[in-house]
């Protein structure tokens, strides 16, 4: 199911809501159960059974590693939990790319199996990878199945994240409070999302599937793409992050947060540190520094940047333009590690143009179908193969999409986020925000709607990964 | 007020708004037809352990839900205000106004499209036509053609097109009618001509094809207000059209059959007119394949591949023609058409708007 979608906003949420508050505490939990099988099932009928068995998965592990934790056979079971846990992410995703690339390589035709990938199994198979890694390390199992299987299907997060690593949550799925404020505060974090979501990138999303049809390539047509790109997946993502963890808050919840403005960074290396920032993290946590990070001198730090980013790129599909990507960001992370970084500091101007422009490229790469369009797309942006340019589209779509582009680009940016807080901290302003929120959001939930009622599904780019 | 009664004002907002949208999308009557959009909206799925285990039950759950939304105009309404005046988009869902007028924003030209429909068209003239028979083409111009240019919209290169149709389909003496059109020529809200502007059309067709027409024509208004094609697609609150229709003593005294639902039906249907297209009560709309038989005139027939388009431009030529047979190969595969008529040495033209060439995927 999808957040923007009139049967998740008017049918799923009021009812789960209300089920959810109406209930005593010790129901509340199976309540969110319930609903997130449903929430998955809604979509993905034919996989709701391999969710089911993660989270038992994760269960009976948790319990084991955490039964002979310190001891050999919790390693050996730590160890066994992870390669199944992959081998599923593995034959669900990565199946076709290894056989058609073994296929390509030895000329043999090992027919491809072509399973149907289910949604969010990235995410959620991280989420139990980070659940018994955390047990192996020292953490308390959890004893209690169902805030276990919580912690794995919860609804607003199970598709496209946040990854929430299990120690962020554990004690928040047992003794969480709820308060007017908390709700309230979740609302319009949701509320902001949706509106991300379908306001600004779905509509960016028709300029970038305009490039993608035209016959008409220009150069300035290549660069709308990449900004209208860029700014979607951003939109799209950080759009899906804050009515998860808006949803969340309502429940009680506090998720960590997953994007801090990344379009005003100053290096690839802060970008990263703005944009998917529990991916970042959970890389960092469970394969960086396992790996030794920068301990054990340059050499193994620069491998395990490379390392790193090979499989960010693959984490995020199972395509050679995935792998380009990452390895891009690879050799940029390292470059900036050993001495760009301190040059980039010179120049706040120059950093963040820098920043953009590999930002903007790196997208171009990671939009592509495939390696070859991807190597295309980025030549169409500097007139590679004569294309002229200016052509009749792009200027078109300049001026069809100029405001959408300005509010996406102007709400990257912490501008409105701080204007509301100035306003706020004045006495007047404080009230006006106050007395007006409820009437503002509520318009935004209504113009949303009306998006959602003319339009067709959107789905999240995310969703795929 | 406190911190923590604005939270509940504002929570309390939004569960009104959700659950009180919850409860009109249970109880509120479903509509039965979406008129704006001229289609049936989805119908509630029926609930199965099958429809649910493949998916299907909530495919069609969440088309029903969108299609059954309580205020689905209003809503609409809102999403076209909001696109045009606060994001200055400049066409909404491909459809623009400019000058009072709708219109899609035909672009790009199908290459293939064409050549796929001039094919079509060929393969007619292979099966049926000999050299008894001279063939004509007329391409008419969508509203696009005509408004593009001055509101800044993206339009295809029509004399291109026309031009292209023309080599594509050799055979046939190409007989040329934009130069006739203009804006004016076609209703605001729908992407048809209107008939009483085409007269001038009529004629050149006729002379054309060297057969001459009475000009007797008596023009007639409805009464009722027409909202067409593009007023739903447009969801903005635009002022109607009228409908005129002309008749002559031939529309009066000629008969016309509908081989499809084989009966006899009027040249103007006022019934239709009433109906969910207006645009329906010339020859009864889609259609496809009507004789009119004009026995006022002897020996002179002509056969019309047309569109939409043609319901309005054939009553006009009936006085010209013993015989005009309208077909419309997107409801009927040519290869049945033998059953139904001969070509004898009968004129055949082909006469086909950019809208349906462009999108030619439709023709059989």
């Amino acid at each position: 199911m999808l957040f923007s979608s009139i049967t998740f906003l008017y049918y799923f949420l009021p009812l789960t809501v209300v089920l959810y508050f109406a209930l005593p505490r010790r129901f509340k939990n199976t309540v969110l159960l319930a609903a997130s099988l449903v929430f998955y099932g809604w979509g993905e009928p034919g996989h709701v059974w391999l969710l089911v068995l993660s989270a038992v998965l994760g269960y009976v592990s948790g319990r084991l590693v955490g039964k002979y934790q310190k001891q050999r056979a919790g390693k050996i079971f730590f160890t066994a939990s992870v390669i199944v846990s992959l081998s599923v992410l593995l034959y669900y995703k990565y199946a076709d790319f290894f056989l058609e690339n073994y296929n390509a390589l030895s000329a043999a035709d090992v027919p491809l199996l072509h399973p149907a990938l289910p949604v969010g199994i990235s995410f959620y198979t991280f989420q139990l990878i980070s659940y018994t890694a955390d047990v192996y390390r020292g953490e308390k199992e959890q004893k209690n199945i169902i805030q276990l299987a919580v912690y794995v299907t919860m609804f607003p997060q199970l598709v496209a994240g946040p990854v929430v690593r299990y120690s962020d949550i554990a004690a928040q799925l047992d003794g969480r409070k709820h308060s007017w404020q908390k709700a309230a505060a979740g609302i319009r974090r949701f509320v902001t999302g949706l509106a991300k979501k379908v306001l600004i990138a779905d509509q960016l999303g028709e300029l970038c599937s305009a490039y993608t049809g035209s016959d008409e390539k220009s150069v300035l047509f290549g660069w709308l793409y990449a900004i209208a790109f860029a700014l979607q997946i951003y939109f799209d993502f950080s759009g899906y992050s804050d009515m998860a963890i808006g949803l969340c808050r309502v429940f009680g919840f506090h998720l960590p947060e997953n994007f801090q403005y990344p379009f005003i960074s100053a290096s690839i290396t802060e970008f990263w540190r703005r944009w998917h920032i529990s991916l970042g993290r959970w890389f960092r946590d469970y394969v960086y520094i396992p790996l030794g990070g920068n301990r054990r001198g340059r050499g193994r730090q620069l491998l395990n940047i490379l390392v790193v980013w090979t499989l960010t790129g693959f984490w995020h599909g199972a395509a050679w333009n995935f792998i380009l990507w990452g390895l891009l960001f690879a050799v940029l992370l390292a470059a900036e590690k050993f001495w760009l970084l301190k040059k980039l500091e010179k120049s706040r101007i120059f950093s963040r143009i820098y920043t953009l422009f590999f930002v903007l490229l790196s997208f171009v790469v990671f939009s592509a179908e495939n390696a070859g369009q991807a190597v295309r797309n980025l030549g169409g942006l500097f007139g590679a193969g004569g294309i002229p340019l200016v052509s009749d589209e792009a200027v078109y779509s300049l001026q069809s999409f100029g405001t959408v582009l300005l509010a996406g680009v102007i709400g990257a940016t912490p501008a409105v986020h701080v204007l509301a807080e100035k306003l706020s901290e004045s006495p007047k302003g404080g009230i006006l925000i106050k007395s007006f929120a409820p009437f503002v959001f509520a318009a935004l939930a209504l113009v949303v709607t009306a998006y959602l009622v003319d339009g067709s599904f959107q789905p999240f780019l995310y969703f795929r990964f | 007020m406190n911190t923590k009664k604005s939270a509940c004002v504002f929570c309390m907002t939004f569960l009104l708004l959700s659950g009180g949208g919850f409860l009109l999308c249970l109880f509120q009557p479903e509509a039965e037809y979406l008129y704006s959009e001229r289609r049936l909206p989805a119908p509630a799925p029926v609930l199965s352990a099958d429809a649910v285990k493949s998916g299907r039950f909530m495919k069609d759950f969440d088309a029903y839900a969108v299609d059954a939304f309580p205020f689905r105009e209003n809503f609409r309404r809102i999403k076209a205000v909001t696109a045009g005046k606060i994001f200055a988009r400049r066409d909404n869902n491909g459809v623009y106004v400019a000058d009072g007028y709708i219109s899609s924003m035909e672009y790009p030209m199908n290459e293939e499209s064409l050549e796929y429909a001039a094919e079509r068209f060929r393969y007619v003239c292979r099966k049926y036509l000999t050299d008894k028979n001279k063939v004509y083409l007329s391409v008419i111009p969508d509203k696009n053609c005509f408004l593009a240019e001055e509101s800044g919209h993206l339009s295809m290169d029509y004399a291109e097109f026309e031009r292209q149709m023309a080599a594509k389909l050799d055979a046939a003496e190409y007989i040329p009618v934009s130069d006739l059109l203009e804006l004016e020529d076609y209703y605001k809200t729908d992407p048809h001509w209107r008939q009483e502007k085409i007269t001038d059309v009529a004629e050149r067709l006729a002379q054309s094809m060297n057969t001459e027409l009475s000009r007797d024509y008596k023009s007639h208004t409805l009464e009722q207000d027409f909202y067409g094609a593009y007023y739903g697609q447009a969801a903005l609150p635009l002022a109607p059209d009228e409908i005129q229709y002309m008749t002559t003593e031939a529309t009066d005294s000629c008969t016309v059959y509908d081989w499809q639902n084989r009966k006899e039906i009027p040249v103007y249907d006022l019934k239709k007119a009433a109906g969910r297209d207006p645009y329906e009560m010339f020859l009864s709309g889609s259609l496809s394949l009507v004789t009119i038989k004009n026995p006022a005139k002897a020996d002179k027939s002509l056969v019309i591949f047309r569109d939409s388009f043609g319901s309005g431009i054939a009553p006009l030529l009936v006085s010209g023609y013993s015989q005009i047979t309208l077909v419309d190969i997107r409801y009927i595969h040519p290869d049945y058409l033998g059953q139904f008529m001969e070509f004898g040495d009968s004129d055949v033209l082909f006469l086909y708007s950019t809208l349906v060439l462009n999108h030619s995927d439709t023709i059989r």
